[in-house]
């Protein structure tokens, strides 16, 4: 064991790990606002809004998230005559592949709420969107969270796929590190830890609000 | 106020309303009762344009429910609805939950809103719960809370669909008084309900509907002492005991 590998390389991993959690963060965001729209159309009674959005969550929750990053990063050139560049490709596949999952979530969160409280909202004269955004929403949202964390907990595990395409986020730095040092159970033995404490904290939370949702 | 001309509605191929006729004329009370899946609350979220029908028309103060060209929103403010299971918003206050509408529908400030929200809540007896959320009221508070909710919209036509089937007997009177209060008051009133006292008190009317039609309808005494179809008298003995 030479652990001295790792404060020797740190500034350089510490730089991956920052690009890991704004890769998950953006995903996060993106993923969970196209994520509301998919899940709203999901519900939607309308036939031109519900099919699309329909086949759009079933599209990608039925692929490997390695394929849709792969596809992003030599399909969007192709189509649009220029690269995009491994951050941005990877921003635009991991976006598109959480929002199927977000909408699920959102979708779930939503029928969780009783038809009533949409009637009582529509019979006083709100329309669509108020009663959404004022009534339906503040309640499910809070029925979301627990799934909502747990989502999130993935997504940081999933930004290290994007290694496939170069990106040089934190786990493709321990590879990077490795293959100059020669330290690999070192090296992926702090790489294991690094994931650990960080997904430990979104479970520990997400337990947390579980509970004080029973608690409520 | 009200015109209701044959309507039918089906859910598949079951047919829950009948070729249901009927005329509720403004300042009137009606009441509508009849066994669980008779139509009765069917009939009401047609009336406000909740559920669509297949055939027929509701006129609701000269305006057509069924016509696309109607603005249905616009229409609901001038119908409050109260629900068997009140419905109140439970991540509002019951001042919130009353004010809601007013400010986002009518573009009331939150000033006026609430001024007049306390105005109803002392109206329904419970100005003094005004902060509390629904969880912490009981279920004939929650019931008045939802009545003043309503009426916050000034609406012509209230709607009641089973106001007290959920409360506990000791409550049911406090959410009565209040309905007794308004019909007295002269609002325009469609009552589904099974408390014959609150119909003989202040029904103009009293319909009695079964598998989607209306089968019975009388001015108060009459329907009591001597309902025509033996499904109306069978119905009367039971929940008349």
């Amino acid at each position: 064991m030479d652990l001295a590998v790792i404060p020797r390389n740190l500034h350089f991993l510490l730089g991956g790990l920052v690009l890991t959690l704004e890769l998950a963060a953006i995903s996060l965001l993106g993923g969970f606002l196209l994520g509301i729209l998919m899940g709203l159309g999901r519900l939607s009674s309308r036939k031109w809004i519900y099919y699309p959005a329909t086949l759009y969550i079933n599209f990608f929750r039925s692929l490997p998230l390695i394929l849709v990053i792969f596809w992003f990063y030599f399909m969007v050139p192709f189509i649009i005559g220029r690269p995009l560049g491994d951050f941005l490709s990877a921003i635009i596949a991991f976006i598109a592949f959480e929002a199927a999952y977000f909408a699920e979530i959102v979708r779930a969160g939503i029928q969780s709420i009783p038809q009533g409280q949409v009637m009582a909202g529509y019979s006083t004269g709100l329309g669509y969107y108020e009663t959404m955004r004022n009534i339906v929403l503040p309640q499910a949202l809070k029925n979301m969270v627990p799934p909502i964390v747990t989502q999130c907990v993935i997504i940081f595990q999933d930004t290290s796929l994007a290694y496939v395409i170069g990106l040089k986020e934190f786990l493709r730095r321990i590879y990077l590190v490795d293959s100059r040092e020669l330290r690999s159970v070192e090296l992926y033995l702090f790489a294991g830890f690094v994931y650990l404490v960080f997904c430990s904290i979104g479970t520990i939370t997400s337990r947390r609000l579980e509970k004080r949702q029973i608690g409520r | 106020m009200i015109q209701i001309k044959n309507v039918s509605k089906w859910y598949g191929d079951f047919q829950v309303l009948r070729d249901v006729n009927e005329e509720v004329k403004q300042g009137q009370t009606v009441v509508v009762c009849g066994p669980s899946g008779s139509g009765k609350s069917t009939l009401l979220r047609c009336i406000n344009g909740l559920e669509p029908f297949q055939h027929g028309e509701i006129i609701v103060d000269g305006v057509s429910v069924s016509d696309p060209a109607t603005n249905l929103y616009r229409l609901r403010t001038e119908i409050g609805m109260v629900f068997q299971r009140f419905e109140l918003y439970p991540h509002m206050t019951a001042l919130q939950n009353i004010t809601l509408a007013p400010m986002k529908v009518r573009k009331k400030s939150r000033r006026e809103a609430a001024d007049h929200a306390m105005k109803l809540l002392e109206r329904v007896g419970i100005p003094e719960k005004a902060h509390e959320h629904p969880a912490n009221l009981s279920g004939g508070q929650q019931q008045r809370v939802a009545i003043a909710r309503s009426l916050a919209m000034e609406p012509k036509i209230m709607m009641f669909d089973e106001p007290t089937s959920a409360l506990d007997p000791e409550m049911i009177k406090e959410v009565l008084d209040v309905m007794v209060d308004l019909s007295t008051g002269g609002m325009t009133m469609i009552v589904v309900t099974h408390e014959m006292g609150f119909a003989r008190e202040v029904a103009e009317e009293i319909i009695f509907m079964d598998e989607g039609s209306i089968i019975e309808r009388g001015t108060d005494i009459s329907f009591f002492q001597n309902p025509k179809s033996p499904r109306t008298k069978d119905f009367l003995d039971k929940i008349l005991m």
